[in-house]
């Protein structure tokens, strides 16, 4: 077993070397759809980071009415804590309200300064779990506390939020679908590449069946090959990707601004480095048994 | 060894490549096919090496009745028996050495058996000299005998040559023909095609003549 797995192997080897011209076209094919389907992933996980950053940040505000009573104070916040995307609650006094906006706009601070009555509203300001937003469930929310007592408004960044959450949906489905067509095209690429190789060795391959040699021994070196592709390919394509990363991170540092940190820019996970080698692999080894599938 | 009834290959709706054959060649025997081009030989050859199936008719080699084999017992079958070509059939990115090893190989031998039976069967042919040499470095001659030392080195029951001195002059061609006669007084069974005659008299052995797909001497 282990010496037809070496064989298997060496014979691929020797193959690919032979043909390394149209090896390295399939490799290269592999390297660009992995590359592509990882630059995906990479930019998912990190929109996500941002939209989860930015959720976080992100702000559900309750005002008041003057004379809302504290009971219907008491009421939405317990309605505000009950709900599962409401992360923490802050309230904001009317005095508070004013201190920030001088704080904040210290040019109109002046125009605040004996005025009859403080025109800013009471509020709660609550955090949103962002795991945990769900926008239409935020809408009842906030249709909800709008009707309580002593409510006179309620402002969250819904648009802001559905905007986020349908561009990260669209990132990831695009990628998927780029991806998905571009691994499809890696795989018969190297169908192709083992076919030729096949052809180039089309004597061999009588030679073998005519000394009788069991099919699994002669299309064994064939898939193999396509497994090594796929392989190299993969790796090429990681390796690109940090490569990639690494440079593009400062620049879009600068580019970015304050907006995210991108400093904290990730790669992809673990799991996903060993699930995209693996997945090279399995796109090689299809295309080398669809075309070792034609020796019979 | 070779038992063959009514045995007919039809190619399109009426060409009859061989036509109702029936002969036998014993366990053991050195027997000629001969015949002009386009008599049947190579088909009667294709299909003792099972690469093509007749339209009519039986062939039992060794027991094994070739019309109904599977796949997997083709391939047992083909390890079971030696075949030599007129273009030697040799992987050209192999070595002498490998091109025999290989008929081992598949047969899950021992590396270690493997080398000794190889080197010994290329010795006996009178290569063991040039083992490491590629087929592209060897004379017609040479090739021809890593051909015949490949068939040989399983110990086949049954060693089948198409045109084996095809390509080669006279005088490598009686070398070659006394090398198959040493593997038959070994008791291994032999059937050459050949159309040339006049080796077939020069060995003097059985000839079995086609003409036309079919049987019109058999001596």
């Amino acid at each position: 077993m282990i010496r037809g797995l070496q064989y298997f192997v060496m014979e691929a080897f020797l193959s690919l070397w032979r043909g390394r011209r149209s090896s390295a076209l399939s490799i290269l094919t592999i390297t660009i759809a992995l590359f592509m389907l990882g630059l995906f992933l990479v930019v998912s996980a990190n929109l996500q980071r941002v939209v989860d950053e930015w959720g976080r940040s992100s702000e559900f505000s309750v005002y008041f009415r003057d004379e809302a009573a504290p009971s219907d104070r008491d009421a939405v916040r317990r309605a505000l804590a009950e709900h599962p995307a409401i992360a923490d609650i802050e309230e904001v006094s009317k005095e508070a309200a004013i201190e920030r906006f001088r704080l904040d706009f210290p040019d109109l601070a002046q125009a605040t300064v004996g005025a009859a009555e403080n025109p800013f509203p009471a509020s709660f300001e609550a955090r949103l779990r962002s795991s945990e937003v769900d926008v239409a469930a935020l809408g009842t929310l906030a249709d909800r506390i709008r009707a309580m007592p002593g409510v006179a408004d309620v402002r969250y960044d819904r648009r802001w939020l559905d905007r986020l959450a349908s561009l990260s949906g669209l990132v990831r489905y695009a990628g998927f679908i780029l991806a998905g067509v571009l691994v499809l095209a890696a795989g018969l690429t190297v169908a192709n590449v083992v076919r030729l190789a096949l052809y180039a060795r089309r004597d061999e391959v009588e030679i073998m069946e005519l000394v009788g040699a069991p099919m699994a021994f002669i299309r064994g070196p064939f898939v193999c090959e396509g497994i090594i592709q796929g392989g190299i390919g993969a790796v090429l394509a990681l390796a690109a990707l940090r490569i990639v990363l690494a440079l593009a991170a400062p620049r879009l540092a600068a580019a970015a601004g304050g907006l995210f940190d991108v400093g904290a820019l990730t790669f992809i996970p673990a799991a996903s480095v060993a699930l995209v080698v693996a997945g090279g692999m399995v796109v090689g080894c299809l295309g080398g048994l669809v075309a070792a599938r034609r020796l019979r | 060894m070779i038992t063959i009834e009514g045995l007919s290959k039809l190619y399109g709706r009426d060409v009859f490549a061989l036509d109702d054959i029936t002969l036998s060649v014993g366990r053991g025997e050195f027997a000629f096919l001969t015949g002009a081009s386009g008599a049947g030989k190579t088909t009667l050859l294709r299909i003792l090496l099972r690469q093509e199936l007749p339209t009519g008719g039986r062939i039992v080699v060794d027991g094994r009745d070739l019309t109904t084999l599977s796949a997997r017992d083709v391939q047992r079958y083909r390890r079971t028996i030696g075949f030599v070509f007129q273009d030697f059939k040799l992987i050209q990115r192999k070595t002498a050495f490998e091109n025999v090893m290989f008929a081992l190989r598949i047969l899950g031998v021992p590396d270690v058996h493997q080398r000794r039976r190889t080197f010994q069967v290329l010795k006996w042919v009178g290569l063991q000299h040039r083992a490491n040499a590629y087929p592209m470095e060897l004379s017609g001659g040479e090739q021809q005998r890593v051909a015949i030392a490949r068939a040989l080195v399983n110990e086949p029951v049954l060693v089948i040559a198409d045109e084996p001195t095809g390509n080669l002059d006279p005088d490598l061609s009686l070398d070659i023909m006394n090398l198959f006669r040493e593997i038959n007084s070994a008791g291994t069974t032999v059937l050459v095609a050949t159309h040339d005659r006049e080796l077939v008299q020069h060995v003097g052995r059985r000839a079995i003549m086609l003409d036309h797909g079919r049987v019109v001497e058999s001596a």
